[in-house]
């Protein structure tokens, strides 16, 4: 390559990210600003005298702390939860001959297809009827088993399809049940599809944001997103900076976690079986 | 399977509706939903809640506050009513105050509340149908115009005197914006979105979204484009007024002026100096103009009479005076600049008569309508085109009540 | 017994045992609650007023009479189309930048990857705040001596900007799986090219499209029905205005289920996006055998 084309290639990729990288880095420098330098004109790279005042409002407004945990851990709940129902279906719509195992598939399909918007109303209902309104059931339960984790099965099944059969021919000879081959065998080799899995289904339910809306309504039981945009004054007026605040909260720890495992990350992403 | 599905959908509507019945026995648990998670406001509540179970444990043992984002207030009480998971009592804001008053979603409270003589008629017209109170008016909160005289100063103006109009404030903002470069007069939550807020401007003209009964659009009529052309003016040719997209907080000290509720008086910190006074008097003389929020007893509470009398006791009016630090309160009683000053230590009584007591005397109330959500989307959505420098005023004005005739007509 | 349990039946039963969870699941999150969808979708429902009255398709005819149905169809239509247009484009010009042999394209990843793992409403909060006619692209424009428009506040521009932050938000998923699709392209096959002397553009459409058509079909797929999906960002950034130009479906039911009270009209407006989601998906799933390399 030559050292022109590697200039104007560096040149091209410095200038695409800055949309990329901007926003944080406005939102976690704005979130030290007092409010009147959030809407200086031009606007400041760098705060003129960075306070962390905001940051404490945060947790008294709000059981900011507590909303964290929910987060977390229905996350990961959630997490595992899908890992375990998509690997199963996964595996079996891949790899198990059973009868009316494509037109079931079909069905499970279907599921990506319907916006979460259409059928919260009935599911409001379903859980109301349960009483588990104001609980977390509604945000664990839906995601492992219904509608969001069947584009988790779908990867798994994508997965499962490339392995090879012959090393589960193996298992088989060596006398081994449907379940152990799944587990002793396939399963340890979709690594990298299971980290694409857990990575999808952490950040769809770290972002839920219209289920926890109408689901939830104690504040020591908000998760982040919802927690977000709590931060109004008595009259609906936004408290900017604070709210800027817990943004950066929500966003710093998890974009930790990234840069440390990027690699891990993306390329659990990128072999996924997606390619085909 | 479709068949199966669909028993098991009705199986589980029947579980639903049921849901609803069989009152327990013993003290009952109440649940109020209000959109204030005010820490100090949420405290008062708490107060009185607890002197309630105290006094009365065999009726209710237990009443919580349960705060709902202000952004989503409405929709998410709504949404638990259709799960039929509703609160007992619930805060109303003055926009959906018809919605729920005339779909009968309330119980009547005349029979329950405390000296209901002694509530100012004005402010209680709103939360009434067919003779019978449906809601407490807990907080009517007149807008005034907040003053950032520093600002003023240093842009060579005169504070505003008793008896200014409209023609001064945009003169004064307008001069402001051209000197400091700050933001002149700010109508706050307007944010070209929430127009109902105008109200606080046009009112000065004479003129009104819709008629008293409803049923007749005032956008077209001559009064409004008069005011919205002045308006107009106002924020593209004077730059009075930030235009759309551009936000400047008042009580950052990015603006002269700012219409508000005195409530937001909170906000305030001694950054610089301020003053409140009275909306200006417009063409059709001076005005005033109040926002709303009522409490209410749903009829689908399991405990709708415990919930009235907890109601009743949460704003009987030794309870009124305490909340009156926050909401100014709909007794005429307590309605004094006194009572209100001791509340507010922030504002002199003389600013507390003028804009609060004079204010809520001959208020009006911001429009309200059934179908709010929707009207008020239409009025949005048809208004926008207003908000561009080359808008012809009459012609957009028209435009908003060809959108909205037939939901005012229904 | 023995002969019963053959390795056939056993593996049918393995299969209905593993799919079992989420088949369940499927019928009781997903099918039960569409058909309560439609069946709520026949009626009048006061939330308010506590009625609920069965009034056979007049849902379906107000769905006609509704002036605001197209301008938010077309406003759906050109955000899906704009937005799939875009995303797959700008991941797959990234995926082939990221994929020369460059220094620090592990950084770069990074960088355009790290807009998935910021949690959506700070993302869109913040950009709202970009976006303002005083915020800070404009700054930035200004800066450049361009007078920037007023991004959220002109019909087009709140598209382009509802479109351009989503976008930049997810395009990182997309780019990433074009990544591992042009790495999994047999190097040979580029040489055999080069050897007959195809110009980089041919070898590009030539082999390198060929080879990832499958990756293009999936993520077309994840992407339109995602695009048909996009709530929260509406929500925050527009409230669906100026006018209705970013009034999209899912933004549209939602406010007339959610906000307008009526739950029939928004349970008739659900059915209409889920025909169309399905509609749009089989389409492409036809569509696959023209273009898909490995389907042929």
């Amino acid at each position: 390559m030559s050292s022109r084309l590697r200039v104007v290639l560096y040149g091209l990729l410095c200038v695409m990210a800055v949309p990329f990288v901007f926003p944080t880095w406005w939102m976690i420098t704005s979130s030290m600003k007092p409010v009147s330098e959030i809407f200086a004109w031009p606007p400041a790279l760098f705060p003129a005298s960075p306070s962390l005042d905001a940051y404490r409002d945060v947790f008294t407004l709000q059981p900011f702390a507590q909303q964290y945990l929910n987060s977390a851990y229905i996350a990961i709940v959630v997490t595992i939860g899908t890992m375990a129902v998509a690997s199963l279906s996964g595996y079996a719509f891949a790899r198990i001959r059973f009868p009316g195992a494509n037109a079931l598939f079909l069905v499970v399909l279907t599921g990506l297809l319907i916006p979460s918007e259409v059928t919260i109303v009935p599911l409001f209902q379903m859980f109301n009827a349960w009483g588990l309104i104001d609980t977390h059931w509604p945000l664990i339960v839906v995601p492992i088993l219904g509608a969001p984790s069947v584009l988790a099965t779908f990867i798994m099944r994508q997965f499962f399809l490339t392995l090879p059969v012959e090393l589960e021919e193996a298992g088989r000879l060596d006398g081994l049940g449907r379940f152990a081959i799944f587990w002793r065998i396939a399963l340890p080799l979709a690594r990298p599809a299971l980290g694409a899995v857990s990575i999808f289904t952490f950040l769809h339910s770290w972002n839920l944001y219209l289920e926890p809306i109408v689901f939830l309504s104690t504040p020591e039981k908000f998760t982040l997103p919802q927690a977000l945009t709590q931060f109004v004054d008595a009259y609906g007026g936004p408290m900017w900076d604070v709210q800027l605040s817990a943004a950066s909260l929500t966003a710093i720890p998890v974009l930790i976690v990234f840069v440390i495992a990027q690699r891990q990350f993306i390329e659990g992403l990128a072999h996924t079986g997606l390619k085909g | 399977m479709r068949l199966r599905a669909m028993t098991a959908a009705l199986l589980l509507l029947g579980v639903t509706a049921c849901g609803g019945g069989g009152a327990s026995d013993g003290p009952a648990e109440l649940r109020m939903t209000i959109w204030s998670a005010n820490e100090a406001h949420v405290k008062l509540f708490d107060e009185i809640a607890a002197a309630y179970v105290a006094a009365h444990p065999d009726k209710v043992s237990k009443v919580t506050f349960d705060p709902l984002p202000f952004e989503n207030y409405t929709t998410t009480l709504t949404t638990q009513l259709a799960g039929g998971k509703g609160p007992d009592l619930a805060w109303l804001l003055e926009s959906a105050a018809l919605d729920f008053v005339e779909a009968g979603a309330l119980v009547p409270l005349d029979d329950t509340l405390e000296d209901p003589a002694g509530l100012n008629p004005a402010v209680m017209k709103l939360w009434q149908a067919d003779g019978k109170t449906l809601a407490y008016p807990f907080s009517n909160s007149p807008f005034g115009v907040f003053i950032n005289t520093d600002l003023l100063k240093q842009a060579g103006q005169e504070p505003p005197a008793a008896g200014w109009t409209w023609e001064q404030a945009i003169a004064a903002a307008s001069a402001v914006h051209a000197k400091t470069g700050k933001a002149g007069l700010v109508v706050r939550d307007f944010d070209y979105k929430g127009w109902d807020n105008l109200a606080t401007v046009w009112t000065g003209w004479g003129a009104n979204a819709w008629s008293e009964d409803g049923k007749t659009c005032g956008f077209d009529q001559q009064p409004m484009v008069d005011a919205m052309t002045f308006l107009h003016k106002a924020i593209f040719t004077d730059q009075a007024l930030p235009g759309p997209g551009t936000t400047a907080d008042f009580f950052a000290g990015e603006a002269a002026m700012t219409i508000s509720q005195i409530s937001r008086a909170s906000l305030l910190e001694d950054k610089f100096a301020w003053d409140l006074v009275p909306l200006p008097a417009g063409p059709a003389g001076k005005y005033s103009v109040i926002g709303q929020g009522g409490v209410g007893v749903l009829k689908q509470s399991k405990n709708a009479a415990a919930a009235a009398d907890f109601l009743a006791y949460f704003t009987n009016a030794a309870n009124s005076e305490k909340l009156a630090q926050f909401f100014p309160p709909p007794r005429t009683s307590l309605l004094t600049a006194d009572t209100l000053a001791k509340a507010n230590p922030k504002l002199k009584p003389a600013q507390l008569q003028t804009v609060v007591v004079d204010g809520i005397a001959n208020g009006k109330v911001k429009p309200s309508h059934t179908g709010n959500a929707e009207l008020s989307q239409a009025v949005r959505a048809s208004l926008d085109p207003l908000w561009r420098p080359d808008a012809d005023v009459r012609t957009v004005l028209t435009g908003v009540c060809t959108a909205i005739n037939p939901l005012l007509s229904k | 017994m023995k002969t019963f349990w053959t390795a056939r039946r056993r593996d049918t039963l393995a299969g209905y045992l593993f799919v079992a969870p989420q088949l369940a699941g499927s019928a009781l999150f997903v099918f039960v609650p569409l058909v309560l969808v439609v069946y709520y979708s026949l009626h009048e429902w006061n939330v308010l007023a506590g009625t609920f009255s069965f009034i056979g398709f007049s849902n379906y005819s107000a769905l006609a009479e509704d002036a605001n149905l197209m301008p938010v169809l077309r406003a759906t239509a050109l955000f899906s189309v704009g937005l799939v247009a875009i995303n797959l484009s700008l991941a797959l010009l990234l995926a082939v930048l990221l994929n020369q042999r460059l220094r620090g394209t592990a950084f770069f990843r990074t960088v355009f990857f790290s807009p998935v793992v910021v949690s959506l409403v700070a993302w869109t909060i913040v950009w709202q705040f970009l976006l303002q006619d005083n915020g800070g692209i404009n700054g930035a424009l200004d800066m450049a001596g361009v007078d920037g428009p007023n991004w959220l506040r002109g019909d087009t521009t709140a598209l382009i900007s509802v479109i351009a932050v989503q976008t930049v938000k997810n395009v990182g998923l997309n780019m990433v799986l074009f990544l591992a699709a042009l790495q999994g392209v047999p190097a040979d096959l580029y040489e055999a090219a080069r050897v007959d002397g195809a110009s980089a553009w041919t070898r590009f459409r030539r082999i390198t499209m060929p080879m990832i058509s499958p990756t293009i079909l999936l993520t077309s797929i994840i992407t339109v029905v995602g695009s048909l999906q996009v709530f929260a960002q509406i929500a925050v950034l527009t409230q669906g205005g100026p006018g209705t130009s970013t009034t999209v479906l899912v933004y549209y039911l939602y406010q007339q289920a959610f906000q307008f009270h009526h739950f029939g009209y928004g349970a008739t407006l659900s059915v209409l996006l889920f025909g169309i989601v399905a509609a749009l998906t089989v389409v492409q799933w036809q569509m696959r055998r023209r273009w898909v390399f490995h389907e042929q």
